[in-house]
């Protein structure tokens, strides 16, 4: 009895904005042909998947470094061994590097990890698309939550990596200036970048398993036309492909913000950055769409 | 008592306001999927592209590979009312109940649905084992659509529910799979939805644990939520259910009440099945090789009259006639029966052995018929499958193993699990 007058009071309560969620009709019609349920259901979505993109997150993070010895550390790992390899590497001139505005080692840790970050933020939502695959084949739930909560897990993986990089800076005494405070507005176009490349795959990668494989292929390559070992080439075939890339006025973007302060590709950081904000609306009105497609071809 | 009445209130209601109670209404709905894996893909991204750029899908045509899972089912579900689906393995019942749940899209037709769902499809959807019970009872609730908040609130309830008090904060990998199950079930049927839909996951547990189910189950239905049932089990569906429908291969074939869907689902099973029920068995004549002593030769019922029956009929007398072929004698012959309910499951319904009885059976040689009278069938109406042996000692003289035959009504056996005959008397004391 008690919990009946409560679930009908709260229903009553809420009319307003659970009636759109009591009341749904199912059509083979494309949902783009309405738009306006579209973004209403979208926007409906999103909100209610707060919670649930949370308690994903806490999940997955406890589940990760429960059942691991070094936990944490790795987080740590991948930026020092970078750096430690290009570091001896440049010293014995195997790789010439060109001039960085401030200590190699300090500079490879640091780019390594804003590079690892953006690479947790495009194989994040491929991977848990594929690991929520029997949750999202039997039960009906927001979906955005699953791509949010990788989002945070990036997030909480980078505070980590945060810790390493101001021991960094603290050592090799690398000095800040006000422009520090703006820095994390370029790392999260960096890391809405990945996530809209990945979720843009992740359907595909549930039905295919190349995506996954050829993505780890295309990151390793795609390092390298980066400016994270070396610093920007001004000319050159190769130095326009660098250019070209979208991830380097993000990376450098950031990268100054948080040493020099002086900007020194303010107009592709922007064109990138508004892509990138466009893209994200894309890519969440396709996800949205491809994914039944994509559930109907998954065994439950 | 009270249940028939607020039933009966129920439906005129349901009739004077029309279509206010309908909770799901299925109109039309088709589904086709595709057997080829690699195909099947491709028609998936096929899909997704013809969709993104606004194009229609054509989906009421059939690509090459392609066959239908649903065709054109039409059903309406009312608030408080339960509804069976019955159908072979592969008839479509999973797929209509995602469509539904607005896992996957039809392909024709439509489906509207009012009120929150909660599908008890998948028990325990987003555990992980290697969290606690505690910590993935708040993720499987958060899952299914509640806030924090509630599942706080009903914590307790779900931890005493699935009666894991001692384990609720060991790692799921460390449960039995009768308790992860249950915590599954627990956290499922706490989440009072308007609609439940429940896919053949009412078998977990001990015999108490199914019981406390059951109860909640009825008490979610009082409450007016709306049920829709699959099982394969007819008795589960005879105990919840009003009306059902029945799925053959896509197609939705009958559409009444629960007793007359399943009567037909049973029926249907049966004669797909192996031979017809012609209620005599005639078998081949062994060589003197291969035989043991005893042959049996043919298996009947008879009755009074010792007139063949087709079928038996629950209350009436009858006997089993074991026709045999002796080639000597044979003192102590021990004739064993097993008989197993063919509806609902494979279940023994009884065991007859003649030794128990305190009779030993002597045969002489030549051709003999041994009889099993009975004053009265106690069998409720349904297909039986007879396993007949003859033993003498340890030996094995014969068997049959599949003789069957089929019981008809004659006594109301509705929700009797055998027929108790009885004679009635008021004493003035």
């Amino acid at each position: 009895m008690k919990n009946l007058s409560n679930g009908k009071t709260k229903i009553a309560n809420t009319l307003g904005r659970q009636k759109l969620l009591l009341d749904v009709t199912y059509t083979p019609e494309s949902l783009l042909r309405h738009p306006r349920q579209l973004f209403r259901q979208m926007w409906y979505d999103l909100l209610a998947s707060r919670e649930l993109a949370w308690r994903l997150m806490v999940r997955d993070i406890s589940a990760k470094y429960r059942q691991s010895v070094l936990g944490i550390a790795w987080a740590f790992i991948p930026p020092i061994a970078m750096a430690v390899g290009f570091t001896l590497a440049s010293e014995a001139n195997i790789v010439n590097v060109g001039k960085t505005d401030f200590p190699y080692p300090a500079y490879v840790m640091f780019s390594t990890a804003l590079w690892q970050t953006f690479v947790e933020s495009l194989n994040g939502p491929v991977e848990a698309v594929i690991k929520a695959k029997p949750m999202l084949a039997r039960v009906k739930f927001p979906r955005e939550a699953v791509i949010l909560a990788k989002v945070g897990e990036v997030f909480f993986n980078f505070m980590i990596k945060l810790v390493l990089i101001i021991g960094l800076f603290i050592w090799y005494r690398i000095s800040v200036g006000w422009t520090l405070i703006i820095a994390p507005v370029a790392l999260i176009h960096l890391i809405m970048l990945g996530t809209l490349v990945g979720t843009l795959l992740s359907p595909l990668g549930v039905l295919y398993q190349d995506v996954q494989k050829g993505l780890t292929m295309v990151t390793g390559f795609w390092l390298f036309l980066t400016p994270v070992v070396y610093s920007v080439p001004e000319s050159g075939l190769f130095g326009f492909f660098v250019q070209l890339n979208p991830v380097t006025p993000l990376l450098v973007t950031t990268r100054e913000l948080a040493t020099t302060g002086v900007i020194s590709e303010p107009v592709s950081f922007w064109v990138v950055s508004i892509l990138t904000w466009i893209g994200l609306l894309l890519t969440w009105i396709a996800f949205r769409i491809a994914l039944p497609y994509v559930i109907e071809r998954v065994s439950s | 008592m009270n249940r028939t009445i607020s039933e009966s209130t129920d439906k005129d209601i349901a009739n004077k306001h029309g279509d206010s109670n309908v909770v799901i209404s299925v109109d039309g709905v088709s589904k086709k999927f595709c057997r080829d894996l690699k195909r099947s893909l491709f028609y998936g991204v096929q899909d997704i592209t013809t969709d993104l750029v606004g194009g229609r899908r054509k989906s009421e045509v059939l690509r090459p590979q392609e066959f239908w899972a649903l065709n054109n089912v039409s059903f309406q579900l009312r608030r408080g009312e339960a509804l069976g689906l019955v159908g072979a393995n592969g008839a479509g019942k999973s797929t209509l109940l995602r469509i539904i749940s607005g896992l996957i899209k039809p392909d024709s037709g439509s489906v509207r649905v009012r009120g929150r769902v909660a599908p008890l499809i998948a028990l325990g959807a987003g555990f992980n084992p290697i969290l606690t019970g505690r910590e993935n009872i708040y993720a499987n609730m958060s899952i299914l659509g509640l806030s924090t908040q509630e599942i706080k609130e009903k914590f307790d309830d779900v931890v005493e529910f699935a009666e894991i008090h001692d384990a609720i904060d060991a790692p799921v990998q460390t449960y039995s799979s009768g308790m992860a199950a249950r915590l599954g079930f627990a956290c499922a049927i706490h989440i009072e939805p308007e609609i439940l839909l429940i896919d053949e996951v009412l078998a977990v547990g001990d015999i108490q644990f199914k019981m406390k189910c059951h109860h909640r189950l009825a008490q979610l239905q009082e409450n007016g939520t709306a049920f829709i049932l699959v099982s394969h089990n007819p008795y589960n569906i005879l105990n919840v259910c009003e009306s059902a429908i029945y799925l053959k291969r896509g197609n939705l074939v009958r559409s009444d009440e629960a007793e007359a869907v399943i009567q037909h689902y049973e029926a249907d099973l049966c004669l797909a099945g192996t031979s017809p029920m012609s209620g005599l068995i005639v078998l081949p004549e062994k060589s003197e090789t291969k035989s043991l002593g005893l042959d049996i030769i043919s298996i009947c019922f008879k009755n009074e009259q010792d007139q063949l029956l087709e079928t038996l009929r629950t209350g009436e007398p009858a006997y089993l006639c074991l026709t045999c072929k002796a080639s000597r004698f044979l003192d102590n012959v021990n004739v064993g029966i097993v008989i197993t309910s063919l509806s609902g499951g494979d279940q023994r319904v009884l065991s007859i052995t003649s030794d128990l009885d305190n009779e030993c059976l002597e045969i002489y040689p030549g051709k003999v018929e041994i009889h099993m009278q009975m004053p009265y069938c106690g069998l409720i109406p349904g297909k039986y499958n007879a396993k007949v042996y003859i033993r003498r000692g340890v030996m094995s003289l014969d068997k049959y193993k599949s003789f069957r035959f089929a019981v008809e009504p004659s006594k109301t056996t509705s929700r009797c699990l055998f027929y108790q005959p009885r004679t009635w008397q008021v004493v003035k004391k």
